[in-house]
């Protein structure tokens, strides 16, 4: 136990990076699955376009586009840091699935919201911001959530291509401390504890939301 | 870019490699399953089952696959317990999935009625009864959607045990990935074979689902 205690500093390192490396993918991918539920309501021929690579999302692992990604930005010759590429993978993996979160947000509000905004007079911009958004944002907020945690999580592939973060640290230390279990037992208990409370805070939402 | 008789070179070690995903995704769904009901049914009883149950899930839920993959696989050892790598993937899957399963199960028998329970004791049947022929048919049919999104997702979770030395599909796919020099051509036939069997375990639950739909 006193080998986890000693090591935890670095743990928490790692853990710092692998938030990082979340917020850094999880705030794009909410934005692009915000703008591809919106924008397929008006699009029709975008929403089979979005359906394609939500199937691809759906039926491939992430790590083999992570493994890919990384045998393939070198030949690109664009000059971007693992971390990026990884942020990047994350960002269009999550987007897909948080697109459909927040379509289903939409879905469930009635016609009649858009049609009694119209008909008050507000244009589109207000009427998503002041009358839709607050109302589909409150549905969609607790799968959302759930998504984010599954992000964490995902976060601890990058380890896989050498992208340094909370389980690429514990296999370091591990290597160096031979004591797989207090050490994966600690990086264990650092996701469950990020991920528990983002699951506590969705949990509530929804009883909130009734 | 695309060459078509380099992928006829990778399709056969890929496939080679897809044996040894199907097999650690049926084995660990096939004990996910029975092991996420029995976690389900303790859940219902209350108490410390379903405290104990509960924090199994959460547990399961809010720890990443490969972190769980690492403890059993370096950690067992050292707890006296050689496992092979295979029956290591096998063993986290099977923990990992089964925890889903438990909390679908559970879903669905919190939406079975308790009068159903009711009236098949009233008809005078044995608990064991009560669950085989009233409780079950309807909690599997329930279920059903569920556990098959549940099965595409194993089968893209195994594609993790490469990191511990299982000669997977995706762990022969990045061998090539790194030593063909032509990544995209094996991403692509790696990615369509995912694909396909992801999409065919989809269908064929549907397919169940609805020829159990029309029996009831």
């Amino acid at each position: 136990m006193s080998v986890a205690l000693e090591n935890l500093p670095y743990l928490l390192r790692g853990a710092g990076m692998t938030v990082l490396l979340s917020v850094a993918a999880a705030v794009p991918a909410t934005l692009a699955g915000l703008c591809m539920a919106l924008a397929r309501r008006r699009t029709p021929w975008l929403g089979s376009l979005l359906d394609g690579w939500l199937f691809l999302m759906r039926g491939i692992p992430l790590i083999v586009l992570l493994v890919f990604v990384y045998f393939l930005l070198p030949r690109t010759g664009l000059d971007l840091p693992p971390f990026w590429g990884v942020t990047l993978v994350l960002a269009a993996y999550y987007a897909a699935f948080m697109s459909e979160v927040f379509r289903a947000g939409f879905d469930a509000l009635p016609n009649a919201q858009w049609e009694a905004g119209r008909s008050l007079g507000l244009s589109e911009p207000l009427l998503l911001f002041h009358v839709i958004g607050p109302q589909a944002l409150r549905v969609a907020l607790p799968a959302h959530l759930n998504l984010c945690a599954s992000l964490i999580k995902g976060t601890s592939l990058a380890s896989v291509i050498g992208l340094w973060e909370l389980t690429l640290a514990s296999l370091e230390v591990v290597e160096r401390t031979l004591a797989p279990f207090p050490i994966f037992l600690s990086a264990a208990g650092i996701y469950f504890t990020i991920c528990f409370a983002l699951d506590r805070l969705a949990r509530r939402l929804e009883v909130a939301n009734g | 870019m695309f060459d078509v008789r380099f992928i006829e070179r990778v399709l056969p070690a890929l496939l080679d490699g897809l044996w040894i995903t199907l097999a650690i995704a049926f084995l660990a769904f096939a004990i996910a399953v029975p092991w996420g009901l029995c976690a389900a049914i303790l859940h219902r009883r209350g108490g410390l089952a379903a405290a104990l149950t509960g924090g199994y899930v959460q547990l399961v839920r809010n720890t990443p696959v490969l972190i769980q993959l690492y403890l059993v696989y370096y950690g067992l050892p050292m707890a006296g317990i050689m496992l092979s790598a295979f029956a290591c993937g096998v063993l986290v899957l099977a923990f990992q999935t089964g925890g889903y399963a438990a909390e679908i199960f559970r879903g669905s028998l919190a939406s079975i009625s308790v009068r159903q329970f009711e009236a098949a004791s009233a008809l005078g049947m044995a608990p064991f009864a009560r669950w085989r022929h009233v409780i079950l048919p309807q909690l599997f049919l329930r279920s059903l959607p569920a556990l098959t999104n549940q099965a595409a997702t194993i089968i893209k979770d195994t594609a993790q045990v490469g990191v511990i030395a299982v000669m997977d599909m995706n762990k022969v796919g990045q061998i090539w990935l790194e030593k063909s020099g032509n990544p995209f051509d094996v991403f692509i036939a790696l990615a369509a074979v995912y694909l396909v069997v992801t999409t065919v375990v989809g269908l064929a639950g549907r397919l169940i689902e609805r020829r159990l739909s029309f029996v009831q």
